[in-house]
């Protein structure tokens, strides 16, 4: 008989990560009362509060940046998904519908193949150079995102040469795109680069001109200021008084977005894929991220320069206001948290008993306490849009910039492309003369109105 | 002759510089005058590679640009990726299996690959085949007539950055390979048609589901081309693009909806009538300008006159036999004999001798696709680089059949 000696105890995975925990939480707690029974912590925390409130723009500053660093990637997400299925849905496909609901998830796995490939450097190419690109495109995609409002004080910097610096930052990618196909040492790449140099800079005029007219409506370059001057109904939005102007901005936007159809940089039926030939890997999805995140930022400064930004067509005609001080609103809340609960069930569990006789009351009660739970929400809910300027108006600036993203996923699953001599043609025979026109005309106007 | 292109057999080159990889040079010293005089490049001249595998050529065709900046200066088109010798094969094989090789050629539209050797086969053993079956050979054909030229929509849409029109065509074509299938046995490469008849007669599926898509014929492609034929885009890149002049056409040897768009109403069913072609009512489809819009417009009209056809088909169809009784081993008296089909592409013909054996003494096929796809020699330099894709995306090749 063979004797089986005996393994060491097994512990379950659980129970060690518990014990793990627990001992961190012990050391941790012990430094805590320790520093704090000494008096290091809070000399620590003063001076800490001390220099954050010193330094408060760069702190808000940093935290901005992290914010809209860490957004644009679900932001990428969202949009691929987009149009993923909106395509598949015009084309009269199913789409993606595998990963998580609707296939809600296919962009995120995207994602994640995109990184698990091999990152591959072609023989012949600018290994700098080529590294360096796809960072560029996508840094001066975030940087621009910088300054553009999406709620009352929810901004990055409110620059006071807002659009001036969106444009100049968000011309930068155009930069990366040439390096791109410079650097890969293939001919699909380098003619989709110089492609991409001359339509970003033809387009950058129109676009850049058709704005002016904003400006000198709004009075100012700062993009919070050019919200806040179209503040009121959807009359006030600039895009009654410069249609001109917006139709010049969208067309520009796409062109300047690469999109469909002044898609030309990576026309895939005829260059390949244009400067993303030769990329592989995570810096390839770089480009395409910043793609879908100047798709987003695009369409959020048409939001904001044409669309009134965050503010809701029709304002809200009862605005309620609360002024409070800080005990009476505990108070307030307290009373809230303790008696609305049980008033309110017991109020919502009378009709119920009423009804169904048969219920012992203590159930009614119970289905009562259960439907005041959504009703609640729904209540809080309600009054944070109607009370809260900054939630209410990044609802309104995510919906309108969707419906804009909406729009050029919709372009593209419905345009050919346009050819390269069109399109320089389209920026310089038409787009530039009728920006001028129009800033003419809205010139003229300013004059008449207000000499 | 200008400057020596350098020769990728000097080992330096390829040290030095890597660029020549790159730049298409075949490896070997110029063969032709001509061959000097493409890959000699002037000042500011650059070769772009296109395929042989490309989003947009359709299959395997190669073209070598020779362009400065965006503009074509020549063009040097090569073929021969997908040559599989097909006509020797068929030398080897016994009439009936000949046809078998045959039918992958244009694989968008396979009975037509079938027919002309049929017929050709046909004339040599001096058959007459049944009236039915000839109803029958128009009908599946004319079906198919109708899913290439949708498929060619698709791919004239995709080749010009149009992603949806590609998918609504393939819901059309599914629908009528499905429907084929049920005639034929075969989704692509049906094999239906026989010396002295066709494989199969009408049954109930098929008929359930050609009813089924009569009273909707070219819904689809209603739909595509509300998509195209209005669209600024569209238009503007396609009209006046790639034009041919009628006598361009006729000295290039063009055929079928290509010619037809030149003014030439040259039609096969029409000009050297097969089949049961000339008791059928049907016009051809002409257009003046010869330029990629009215090649692509002429085959949009001609899906309704397939249409057509096929409701008279389906009007006057005969009873009867679908097959000539004829040996299992068929041996032809020595001679030979020419057939000609009008194509989706165009005039496909297949030419046969006998020599009195069981197999095709020699065995020729004259493809619609090579000869169309000669115009693009002409007519591309002076044009941008994306209209190669416009062009030959209108020009309709399918390089299974280029290639043979």
């Amino acid at each position: 008989m063979n004797v089986v000696p005996r393994s060491a105890p097994r512990i379950p995975a659980l129970w060690l990560l518990l014990f793990a925990l627990g001992g961190l939480g012990t050391l941790v707690l012990l430094v805590l009362i320790v520093g704090i029974l000494s008096g290091v912590i809070p000399a620590i925390v003063i001076w800490l509060g001390g220099v954050i409130l010193a330094n408060i723009a760069i702190v808000r500053f940093i935290v901005a940046a992290t914010a809209i660093l860490l957004f644009t990637i679900p932001t990428a997400f969202v949009i691929i998904f987009m149009e993923l299925k909106v395509i598949a849905f015009m084309n009269l496909r199913i789409g993606p519908n595998r990963v998580g609901p609707w296939g809600a998830l296919a962009s995120v796995v995207h994602g994640l193949k995109v990184l698990s490939k091999e990152d591959f450097t072609p023989t012949g190419a600018d290994p700098t150079v080529f590294t360096l690109a796809p960072v560029a495109t996508f840094v001066g995609s975030v940087m621009a995102f910088m300054v553009l409002p999406f709620g009352p004080g929810l901004f990055g910097v409110d620059l006071n040469v807002g659009l001036l610096y969106f444009f100049a930052v968000g011309g930068l990618g155009v930069v990366g795109l040439l390096m791109a196909g410079w650097a890969s040492f293939n001919k699909y790449s380098l003619l989709g680069g110089l492609r991409s140099a001359a339509q970003m800079v033809s387009y950058e005029i129109p676009l850049t001109l058709s704005v002016v007219g904003v400006i000198m409506l709004a009075g100012t370059l700062s993009l919070n200021g050019i919200v806040q001057a179209q503040s009121g109904s959807f009359l006030d939005w600039f895009v009654v008084r410069q249609p001109l102007a917006f139709l010049i901005f969208f067309i520009a936007a796409t062109a300047e977005a690469n999109r469909t159809p002044f898609d030309l940089t990576e026309a895939d039926s005829e260059i390949v894929a244009g400067f993303a030939t030769e990329y592989s890997g995570m810096r390839f999805g770089f480009f395409f991220f910043a793609e879908y995140v100047n798709v987003f930022l695009l369409s959020g400064l048409a939001v904001v320069l044409f669309f009134g930004g965050w503010t809701s067509p029709i304002p809200w005609p009862w605005p309620i206001h609360f002024a409070l001080s800080p005990l009476e609103s505990l108070i307030a809340i307290l009373v809230l948290l303790i008696v609305v609960p049980v008033v309110a069930s017991f109020l919502l569990a009378i009709p119920i008993w009423v009804i169904r006789t048969r219920l012992s009351f203590a159930r009614a009660f119970a289905m009562g306490m259960l439907l005041f739970g959504p009703l609640a929400t729904a209540a809080v809910l309600i009054y944070l849009v109607i009370n809260l300027d900054a939630l209410l108006g990044i609802i309104w600036f995510f919906a309108k910039a969707y419906v804009f993203v909406f729009t050029f996923v919709w372009m593209r699953a419905t345009l050919p492309r346009v050819r390269i001599d069109q399109l320089m043609g389209l920026a310089w025979k038409w787009l530039l003369p009728a920006s001028l026109v129009n800033l003419f005309i809205t010139a003229l106007a300013i004059l008449v109105v207000h000499p | 002759m200008a400057v020596q292109s350098p020769s990728l057999d000097d080992p330096r080159v390829l040290v030095d510089t890597p660029a020549a990889i790159v730049d298409a040079i075949p490896p070997y010293a110029p063969r032709s005058e001509r061959e000097a005089e493409f890959y000699a490049l002037g000042d500011g001249q650059m070769l772009l590679n296109i395929g042989p595998h490309h989003p947009a050529t359709h299959g395997v065709l190669r073209i070598v640009l020779k362009i400065e900046g965006e503009r074509i200066v020549d063009l040097d088109p090569v073929l021969g990726y997908l040559h599989r010798g097909v006509e020797k094969l068929a030398e080897n094989a016994d009439y009936h299996h000949s046809i078998a090789y045959t039918d992958p050629l244009e694989y968008v539209s396979s009975l037509f690959n079938e027919l002309a050797p049929v017929m050709a086969f046909e004339r040599l053993l001096d058959l007459r085949v049944p009236r039915r079956a000839e109803y029958l050979r128009v009908l599946s054909c004319e079906l198919l007539r109708v899913s290439s030229h949708i498929l060619f929509m698709g791919f004239m849409a995709l080749d010009m950055g149009g992603l949806t029109p590609i998918l609504y065509s393939f819901i059309e074509r599914d629908e009528m390979v499905d429907m084929l299938a049920a005639l034929t046995g075969q989704r692509m490469l049906f094999n239906y048609m026989r010396i002295g008849g066709v494989n199969g007669d009408l049954n109930h599926e098929f008929l359930s589901r050609l009813g089924d898509w009569m009273s909707r014929a070219g819904r689809q492609a209603e739909a595509i081309s509300t998509l195209l034929n209005e669209n600024e885009i569209f238009v503007k890149r396609t009209r006046g693009l790639g034009a041919i002049s009628r006598g361009q056409a006729l000295n290039l040897g063009l055929t079928g909806p290509n010619l037809r768009a030149c003014g030439v109403p040259f039609d096969v069913r029409r000009a050297h009538p097969y089949s049961v072609y000339p008791e059928l009512d049907f016009d051809v489809v002409t257009a003046d300008e010869g330029d990629t819009y009215a090649r692509y417009l002429v085959r949009v009209e001609e899906i309704k006159q397939s249409i057509r056809i096929i409701d008279q088909v389906l009007h006057e169809m005969p009873d009867g036999p679908v097959m000539a009784r004829i040996p299992r081993r068929i041996t032809p008296p020595p001679g030979r004999a020419w057939a000609a089909i009008e194509s989706p592409r165009g005039q496909y013909g297949c030419y046969a001798m006998s020599d009195g054996t069981d197999q095709p003494y020699r065995f020729r096929i004259h493809d619609p696709s090579f000869v169309n796809l000669q115009a693009l020699v002409p007519i591309l330099p002076g044009c941008l680089i994306a209209d190669t894709m416009a062009v030959n995306a209108s020009l309709d090749p399918i390089m299974g059949g280029v290639d043979k």
